[in-house]
């Protein structure tokens, strides 16, 4: 097993709002470098939650349980300290910002990333190379973050930004959701571009389609804030057969007992 | 300290007109600064029982403590064959004669009052008939060095049919106290097209209260944008009197503020002509216990058939402190009306927005920053200054980047 860059040690999350709403009921996954885990489930079952709260959002709350990035206890990092130590979440919506140009956002987190200034010239000549590395044209660096773009320019404008930063740890949520297959096919050719022997993958989704494009060394299955499987990419396949039923079936588990169980 | 007796003394009439004799000003100036002088004295200061007034408290200002002190202004642009752009009394006679005083009229206010009676070395900009300034008219009035001092700025601008220009006024001080009491005029006439950039750059203890108010002729085209980040008071009414058909015009405010910042916007979209078009957006950004006040009228006239106007306010709240007042007002006499919209907004941050740039390695202040500068991109990003956007965002990023967020 490859050097662990994302290690969850039984890691419960509720809202930060509401307390009392428990999403993540004790999580433990291990993420190597150069691995490429994908993490699925049916709708609710705490994907995105588990995916914001490992990237440091403050609308979730950590009740029980550790993060570790690099070996680093980062459980009370603030978001941005997570990112610039090379953790990165593209985000199942990426939130659109009027008047901020994907050149001007680029250029920001990758001095922040790398602590100093970037000169002009230097910055360039690494977006022009990213931005042909993912068959993207330059006029898209010069909009406005988000704003106006189609589901499939969101997310490429997510793994333009991964490409440019470089991190340790892409956790990608949902981010086959609401493209059809040309776009899904274009964005995951762009994950496959940037991918590197150092870098470890968080892939989350709930349908097996975009593991037809980036293959998985590991899938997990999380169904009510809980792993209850985890295999190789054939997992992923037995899913795209029969879904999720005989999975929870085999458990003794139903979507509605679990929600008793929580209530 | 000033002689406070002194000082008053020189908003008397007689000593008014004594000055405006020694300027060597013409016969009709001299008259004109005499009736200014008695209307100064005779009108009352503002107060919060107006309403443009309502939020900007006055008790406390004296104006006839302060010194008038002439500022140093400069005037920078090239005229067109026939046209002019220097001092006020240095250029047309004729122009000047006909025009100052004719958009803003001296008995309209104690402070427009005093700045009748006292400006010196006003600015005159004359574009004539087809003409075309080709590169910006660059005005600075710059009041550094001044202590406890009142300087009366005052810009006329007239445009004739067909005439283009673009006027940069850029006013500067240091940190004493100042007070700063402006009026600019434009008279645009038909198919017109006038900019005007005021870029305020006062120092921390300066008080300005300015008037900016324009009369259009059929199909003229008036752009006004306004950046505020200086000052401790500024106080800008901007006005448009829609007259002509088809006249259109564009208002855009940015402020930002910190500290104990106040400023205070006041706009008039006065549709008064067929099928007249007027915007305008005012945005504020605030930090400390700073505030902002907006308080616009859209009227819309009886003859102004198809009249088409929209008003927008937004502000942004960078800390708890800080405060924002909205005031729209709309007044319709007619039923022809394409559009006549208004918006106010005022709320902290889109959370989403500053979490997405955090998870991008960016630290609250820094993705403040950049969201502020993004908020005011909609008036930055059409300012008719090459360079100028760039600045602006410098100057931005550098006032958050000690600000109390």
């Amino acid at each position: 097993m490859s050097e662990p860059i994302l290690e969850v040690r039984g890691l419960q999350v509720s809202i930060a709002d509401k307390p009392e709403i428990h999403i993540v009921k004790g999580v433990d996954l291990t993420v190597g470098r150069g691995e490429v885990h994908a993490l699925m489930g049916p709708n609710g079952s705490g994907k995105s939650t588990l995916a914001s709260t490992i990237a440091g959002s403050p609308s979730y709350s950590v009740d029980a349980g550790q993060i570790l990035f690099k070996g680093e206890d980062v459980t009370e990092w603030s978001a941005d300290k997570r990112a610039r130590n090379g953790l990165f979440l593209s985000f199942q919506y990426p939130t659109p910002i009027p008047g901020v140009t994907m050149v001007n956002l680029l250029r920001a987190a990758l001095q922040a990333r790398r602590g100093q200034e970037v000169p002009a010239r230097e910055f360039l000549v690494e977006l022009r190379s990213t931005l042909g590395q993912l068959k993207m044209d330059e006029s898209f660096a010069r909009r406005y973050v988000n704003d106006g773009f189609s589901g499939g320019e969101k997310k490429r404008a997510e793994i333009l930004q991964l490409g440019m930063l470089k991190p340790d740890l892409a956790i990608l949520d949902e981010t086959d959701s609401g493209l059809d297959v040309d776009a899904l096919r274009t964005v995951a050719e762009g994950v496959n571009a940037l991918r590197t022997a150092e870098m470890g993958i968080l892939l989350i989704t709930h349908y097996e389609r975009i593991l037809n494009y980036i293959q998985p060394d590991f899938v997990h299955v999380l169904v009510n804030g809980r792993i209850v499987r985890s295999g190789d990419a054939s997992l992923a396949k037995q899913i795209e057969t029969t879904g999720y039923d005989p999975i929870l079936q085999e458990l003794g588990l139903s979507r509605e007992k679990e929600e008793a169980a929580a209530r | 300290m000033t002689d406070r007796t002194a000082t008053a003394e020189r908003y008397t009439e007689s000593q008014v007109a004594a000055a405006s004799i020694e300027r060597g000003e013409p016969q009709w100036l001299q008259e004109a600064r005499a009736e200014a002088a008695r209307a100064t004295s005779a009108l009352p200061m503002p107060t919060a029982a107006l309403r443009p007034w309502r939020y900007t408290d006055l008790q406390g200002l004296d104006l006839e403590a302060f010194p008038p002190h002439p500022a140093a202004i400069t005037v920078e642009g090239t005229a067109p064959a026939g046209g002019f752009a220097g001092r006020l009394t240095g250029g047309p006679a004729e122009v000047a004669r006909e025009h100052l005083g004719s958009v803003v009229a001296t008995t309209e206010g104690k402070f427009i009052a005093a700045n009748a009676a006292q400006w010196e070395d006003g600015v005159l900009v004359h574009v004539p008939r087809g003409q075309a300034f080709e590169q910006p008219v660059v005005v600075t009035i710059d009041a550094a060095g001044l202590a406890s001092a009142a300087v009366y700025p005052r810009v006329l601008v007239v445009a004739e049919e067909q005439g283009e220009v673009t006027i940069v006024l850029r006013t500067r001080s240091g940190a004493d106290p100042l007070l700063a009491i402006g009026v600019v005029e434009v008279i645009a006439g038909q198919a017109a097209r006038v900019k005007l950039l005021l870029d305020d750059q006062w120092g921390e203890a300066t008080r300005d209260f300015t008037w900016v108010r324009a009369r259009l002729a059929k199909d003229a085209d008036l752009q006004v944008a306004s950046v505020a980040i200086g000052g401790q008071l500024l106080k800008q009414t901007v006005e448009v009197l829609l007259e002509g058909e088809g006249a259109t015009s564009v208002i855009r405010a940015v402020a930002l503020g910190n500290a104990d910042q106040h400023f205070d916007f006041v706009t008039l979209q006065d549709h008064i002509g067929p099928r007249t078009t007027s915007e305008v957006e005012v945005k504020s950004a605030l930090a400390g216990a700073s505030r902002s006040v907006y308080y616009g009228i859209t009227r819309v006239g009886e003859g102004a058939h198809g009249a088409n106007a929209d008003q927008a306010n937004k502000n942004l709240l960078l800390s708890g402190s800080a405060k924002a007042d909205s005031d729209p007002v709309l007044e319709i006499l007619t039923a022809d009306v394409i559009r006549c919209g208004h918006g106010a907004t005022v709320g902290p941050v889109d959370q989403e927005a500053l979490f997405y740039l955090q998870s991008r390695g960016l630290d609250r202040r820094q993705a403040l920053q950049l969201l502020v500068a993004g908020f005011f991109q909609s008036v930055v990003g059409e300012l008719p200054l090459e360079g100028f956007g760039e600045q602006l965002e410098e100057r931005v990023f550098a006032k958050l980047q000690t600000a109390d967020l």
